[in-house]
């Protein structure tokens, strides 16, 4: 790989072990993967922070590098518990001494604890700004590919460790989608037109185009209509927990322009018939069982907060256990700090800085708008259903879908 | 002492180890093996001082994570082996320097059983012995 004078520098030693060894990691990696060179990034999100899921050894990871500060902005995703009722979590003392650690140590090396796998929901995480065209470095699947198809950032699906590698020295290697023809996309799907106004059935396309699409270029993806921020969410999550998709180039959506000559190698239909088939197939068989229904995966942010707030204004209280997560930082704006309030008047549990997807919040069977918690959750054997919000809404408030 | 055979693979952890070999087909780090006890979970093999053979890679990227707990906990493979190494592997390698080799030709998989002897060199060269086999 060739590496800049400043890049030996750091490699050998020259800005402290640390430095050298986290930049030891991205080249080998990058040298793995046939990279010629490394790319300077303008931000790290980094994921796999949860104690639950790397537990002392991780924890003591972060902590070997925490004597160094990130070169670039850096946010951090939910962890195990909300940090304000950790007793709601099923935490105990070693679980939540672990998690303060890692916290603890993110927080010395200078990151946002965001806590948010949203951090383009959050007003201000992303300053400076980034625009069109700059590299980053993300961890996260449904933010990886919020970051290519929506924001025009370039990042490939980086691990948590090599995000955390990535922000000490302020680089990652120039390989996958921080190419310009890696990202030009190849294959078109039309989605169903009600796909782009509703998180389940997003979800479910997401689900049936990640099946299809073995391609290692994007996929082209084209609605009937314009994407409501909450379906275009669920579609580029489903896409991420589905296949190992990085980035969907979305008419109306993705800001980078296709090449003028630019046609589709194959045109597929993905059928409204097969995507309402599909859904119905995972929506609650008795409705009755469900004793949770969760919503906010990715997290929910003002437009979903919004539509939930009219759906279940004057309808009194649910009358089994509704969850919504969300990013802590929505709680300092004023009018949102209102919307919240108005949903907890309504009955609903507010949880932040974590989701059911990375926390122990289980229920016997979980009812849910989002694809992703679908499918994590069914992989780790819980009884899981998918449904529309508007469903969901009627099923804890009516006790009918 | 002769191996039965010999490869050259490509180095991306530089270093040298000599062990018995543990053989899977697909490995993913994360919930496959445990990380205090090197144990294999589906099969109760331990990958620990042992050259860990596996063919392919999968899964999610705590799987860094792991490979540095074992090193941790002193139960980590002398050395890694596998078809075609993912950023998850080779950046948990690097963390707990455990020499890691991948792009062996498909007859290394063939030849290489579960107990074989194996030898990694510094240049990614690697031998092949009977099991049971003492080397110098």
């Amino acid at each position: 790989m060739h590496l800049t004078r400043e890049e030996e520098l750091i490699l050998s030693g020259e800005m402290g072990p640390i430095k050298a060894r986290a930049l030891e990691v991205i080249v080998r990696v990058g040298e793995a993967l046939g990279a010629e060179r490394l790319v300077r990034i303008k931000h790290a999100h980094i994921s796999g922070v949860s104690y639950a899921n790397i537990g002392d050894a991780g924890a003591e990871l972060i902590e070997s590098f925490s004597g160094e500060r990130f070169a670039v902005p850096a946010t951090v995703n939910p962890i195990g518990f909300d940090l304000d009722k950790p007793g709601a979590f099923g935490v105990d003392d070693r679980f939540m001494e672990g998690q303060r650690r890692i916290l603890r140590a993110l927080k010395r090396m200078g990151a946002r604890l965001i806590l948010s796998c949203t951090p383009y929901e959050i007003p201000g995480a992303l300053d400076p700004g980034l625009s069109t065209g700059d590299h980053v470095a993300w961890g996260e699947s449904s933010a990886v590919l919020y970051a290519n198809s929506v924001l025009g950032l370039r990042t490939n699906r980086e691990g948590g460790p090599i995000a955390l590698m990535a922000a000490l020295v302020g680089r990652t290697y120039y390989y996958g989608l921080h190419v310009p023809e890696n990202r030009v996309p190849s294959i078109e799907y039309i989605v169903p037109e009600e796909a782009t106004r509703d998180e389940a059935l997003a979800g479910v396309t997401g689900e049936i185009i990640a099946g299809m699409h073995g391609d290692q270029k994007p996929p082209r993806i084209k609605g009937a209509r314009p994407w409501s921020k909450s379906s275009l969410k669920a579609l580029l999550a489903a896409l991420g927990s589905a296949g190992a998709i990085g980035m969907a180039h979305i008419e109306g959506v993705t800001p980078e322009p296709l090449p003028g000559s630019w046609k589709p190698e194959e045109r597929v239909s993905v059928d409204p018939s097969l995507v309402r088939s599909r859904l119905e197939e995972l929506a609650p068989g008795d409705p009755g069982e469900v004793d949770l229904v969760f919503i906010g995966c990715p997290h929910s942010g003002e437009e979903e907060l919004r539509r939930l707030a009219s759906l279940v204004k004057g309808a009194g209280r649910p009358r089994i256990r509704f969850v919504v997560a969300i990013p802590r930082a929505l709680e300092s704006a004023p009018h949102l700090r209102a919307l919240i309030g108005e949903l907890r008047g309504s009955g609903i549990e507010v949880v932040r800085d974590t989701c059911i997807v990375v926390s122990r919040l289980r229920g016997r069977v979980v009812a849910t708008n989002s694809y992703k918690t679908y499918f994590y959750l069914k992989r780790r054997g819980v009884k899981v259903y998918l449904a529309s919000l508007d469903d969901l809404v009627a099923l804890a408030y009516h006790g009918g879908a | 002492m002769t191996p039965k055979a010999r490869f050259k693979g490509r180095v991306l952890v530089e270093g040298a180890a000599e062990g018995e070999a543990v053989v899977v087909d697909s490995i993913s780090f994360y919930g496959d093996v445990d990380p205090e006890t090197g144990a294999i979970i589906s099969s109760g093999q331990s990958v620990s001082g042992r050259i860990l053979v596996a063919r392919r890679s999968r899964g999610s990227t705590v799987g860094s994570y792991v490979i540095y707990a074992l090193a941790r906990n002193g139960v980590a493979p002398k050395a890694i082996i596998i078809g075609e190494a993912e950023p998850i592997i080779v950046a948990g390698c690097v963390l707990a320097s455990i020499p890691l080799v991948d792009r062996l030709p498909d007859e290394f998989f063939e030849t290489v059983t579960d107990g074989s002897i194996i030898r990694v060199s510094l240049d990614g060269t690697v031998e092949i012995y009977e099991p049971g086999v003492k080397l110098e």
